[in-house]
């Protein structure tokens, strides 16, 4: 793990925790309904003051905390118009899968690439600590993720187009 | 399979079977080749004549080009009156072949060929071309040439497909192939572009002796002027440059550069399409694991035993 | 008239006895107006402290007085202090005076105000990138792209995440906790 990475995860980690402190609360503007209140955002009292993490433009974390719900964004680092599309193409792969990943918004929160929606219905049924570990896990694997995939592209081209001019050669 | 293969594989195996001496039986049969181009094959008379029709978008424009005798060259008795809907058509007779063996493998592999055969009508034109040009400039030192020996011939288009063409330039020290090619989508594009950017690197790092590969989303200076040329700059649009050298076209090689040229632009695409395919089977396995990671937040549910009021135990069928 | 989509109009913002028009503001405690200019002016006091060499007294006089009241000019200023505060002390230092300054009296609201301001300066980062242009162009081919471009105020953030991660160790969670809820922002 690089330098620099190792105190931005850690610092999304104690972030996390702390936001993480939810409880069941019934919207107070529609009776008998239970929503996320920062998604809902109709009770301004119940929303907290939103963290911002941030390792450098390009890559920072937004946590929208609120009494029954947080919400946490991730902008993933973008270096090219290939890690552009790559982390497009990946995102989207798997917020399109967001069903099975329960606490995956279905839409990104603009200016980010993707978000997490963790409700107290969440935290009730897995375990806290482990959450914030699939934050974290997810963060450090998905730019191993985008570098190696755009390496295998590079290495590819390489060869097909080695491949293709050796006979004039 | 890296490089694709210039001949028709159905085709080749179909008559390889028949000319060899496998069972005779009716045939109808449309086959689908790259570009849009469809063969029929069929027995119309009897179960010995086999039929294979070519149909090219661009057979207009081969002719033109001379592809009628290329494949009289090709095909000479074989060839009889174009099927209605097609363009071109050879006849092989199974009671009327080789004699030899080397003979039978020859005529499956030309018609396997057809498609190649009249494609290359255009290039070899430009290669003769080139080397008529080439004796030409060696009368001249380079400044007293006259225009029509620097300028070289004309361009020669080949629009093989709906919005993607080939132009082919003859000039006294090279050959200018251009291949026009589509991006349909963003992502292929960007991946083109990598592609490209290695083709065009190839040569400096490994291969020095290949054809200069150049690649821009403008029309080359090579095309002002040619009708049908798309010249608003769209970044959708490619223009690949393949700068063929006298070493490429002498008469030793010339068959296998005109075979494997072609090949390109299907072979640049399926390789954009197999690392997509890729990334996409990437993406699915770390999906998993991901979800693998997700689903230890969740604590074990614990399987209690459960009894009946009598205290017998059971278990729930799986 | 005709054309408005009554089913998009959001009554609730309408009803003044809605929730959604609750009033955030009856939550803060009252705090005092600070013009900029004090704000300056004590900046400029806690700057000569800094170039005197007391890093720690500097620190702790940006942290005793934060001026909630201030308007978000004022507040950027004094932002500004303190993250040169903070620039400027060595990253040795930072466990010890960070647990002196917990020991003193008033010392948890001076490290809750420290974490206010680690926060806002990770944010002021933010709104650069929303204008870099990463829409793909026809960039011509350089695939070698500086990756220094990227990295803008990298050196910046890694200050704040090793302050951060120092004071979470001293001032527990629970100072992120009140960040979150602390109405008086800074």
């Amino acid at each position: 793990m690089s330098q620099s990475l190792r105190p931005y995860l850690q610092c999304v980690r104690s972030s996390l925790t702390a936001a993480l402190s939810l409880s069941n609360f019934a919207s107070q503007a529609s009776e008998r309904h239970n929503v996320p209140e920062i998604e809902a955002a109709s009770s301004p009292e119940v929303i907290l003051n939103p963290l911002t993490v941030s390792r450098n433009e390009n890559e920072r974390v937004y946590i929208e905390p609120s009494i029954n719900s947080v919400r946490i964004s991730i902008k993933i680092k973008q270096a090219d118009e290939i890690e552009h599309i790559l982390v497009h193409k990946f995102t989207r792969f798997l917020t399109q899968r967001a069903e099975s990943f329960y606490i995956l918004r279905r839409k990104p929160v603009k200016g980010y690439d993707i978000t997490f929606l963790i409700t107290n219905f969440h935290t009730e049924e897995m375990l806290k600590h482990k959450l914030v570990d699939f934050i974290i896990q997810f963060m450090e694997e998905v730019d191993k993720e985008i570098s190696e995939m755009k390496l295998f592209l590079n290495a590819r081209a390489r060869f097909v187009a080695e491949s293709f001019l050796t006979p004039f050669d | 399979m890296l490089l694709l293969d210039y001949q028709n594989v159905l085709i080749e195996s179909l008559l390889r079977e028949r000319v060899n001496g496998g069972a005779t039986a009716n045939i109808d049969q449309v086959v689908s080749d790259f570009d849009g181009v469809t063969f029929h094959i069929s027995t119309p008379e009897s179960k010995t004549k086999i039929l294979v029709s070519l149909h090219i978008k661009c057979y207009k424009e081969l002719v033109q080009y001379g592809a009628q005798s290329v494949l009289e060259r090709e095909y000479g008795p074989y060839i009889v009156d174009p099927e209605s809907g097609y363009d071109f058509s050879v006849l092989v007779d199974l009671e009327h072949l080789p004699e030899d063996q080397e003979g039978k493998d020859d005529l499956v592999r030309r018609i396997s060929l057809l498609k190649r055969n009249a494609m290359a009508a255009p290039f070899e034109q430009a290669f003769d071309e080139f080397h008529q040009l080439e004796e030409e400039a060696s009368k001249y030192t380079s400044e007293s040439a006259p225009q029509g020996v620097t300028e070289g011939g004309n361009v020669r288009a080949i629009h093989y497909r709906e919005e993607e063409a080939i132009y082919i330039k003859a000039n006294y020290d090279r050959v200018t192939v251009i291949f026009s090619t589509v991006f349909r989508e963003e992502t292929d594009r960007i991946f083109g572009k990598v592609f490209l950017q290695e083709f065009v690197d190839a040569r400096r790092r490994a291969i020095q002796n290949a054809p200069q590969v150049l690649f821009r989303n403008e029309a080359p200076l090579e095309l002002q002027g040619i009708p049908g040329v798309d010249t608003s700059g769209s970044a959708d649009i490619g223009y690949i440059t393949f700068v063929l050298f006298p070493r490429h076209l002498t008469k030793q090689r010339r068959e296998e550069v005109i075979s494997h040229i072609q090949t390109f632009r299907d072979y640049f695409h399926y390789h954009i399409k197999a690392s997509k395919a890729f990334i996409h089977s990437r993406m699915r396995k770390r999906t998993a694991d991901f979800l693998q990671v997700l689903r230890r937040a969740r604590p074990e549910a614990e399987e209690k035993e459960r009894k009946t009021a009598s205290g017998r135990t059971f278990r729930v069928q799986a | 008239m005709a054309n408005i989509n009554w089913r998009t109009i959001n009554i609730d913002a309408l009803d003044p006895d809605s929730p959604a028009n609750f009033d955030v503001s009856s939550l803060t405690p009252a705090v005092a107006p600070v013009s900029t200019a004090d704000v300056q002016n004590n900046a400029q006091q806690i700057r000569q402290l800094l170039r005197g060499g007391d890093n720690e007294g500097a620190l702790q006089g940006a942290l005793e007085n934060p001026p909630y009241g201030a308007d978000d000019k004022g507040k950027e200023t004094h932002l500004a202090t303190v993250t040169e505060i903070l620039q400027s002390i060595r990253q040795s230092d930072m466990s010890p005076m960070l647990s002196r300054i917990y020991k003193a009296p008033g010392g948890t609201e001076a490290l809750d105000v420290l974490m206010k301001y680690i926060y806002k300066g990770m944010a002021q980062a933010a709104p650069a990138s929303n204008t870099r242009n990463l829409t793909p162009q026809a960039t011509g081919f350089s695939q070698i792209h500086s990756r220094g471009g990227g990295e803008g105020g990298g050196q910046a953030m890694s200050v704040l995440l090793s302050w951060h991660e120092k004071l979470v160790e001293i001032a527990g969670p629970g100072s992120i906790v009140r960040v979150m809820s602390d109405r008086r922002t800074v």
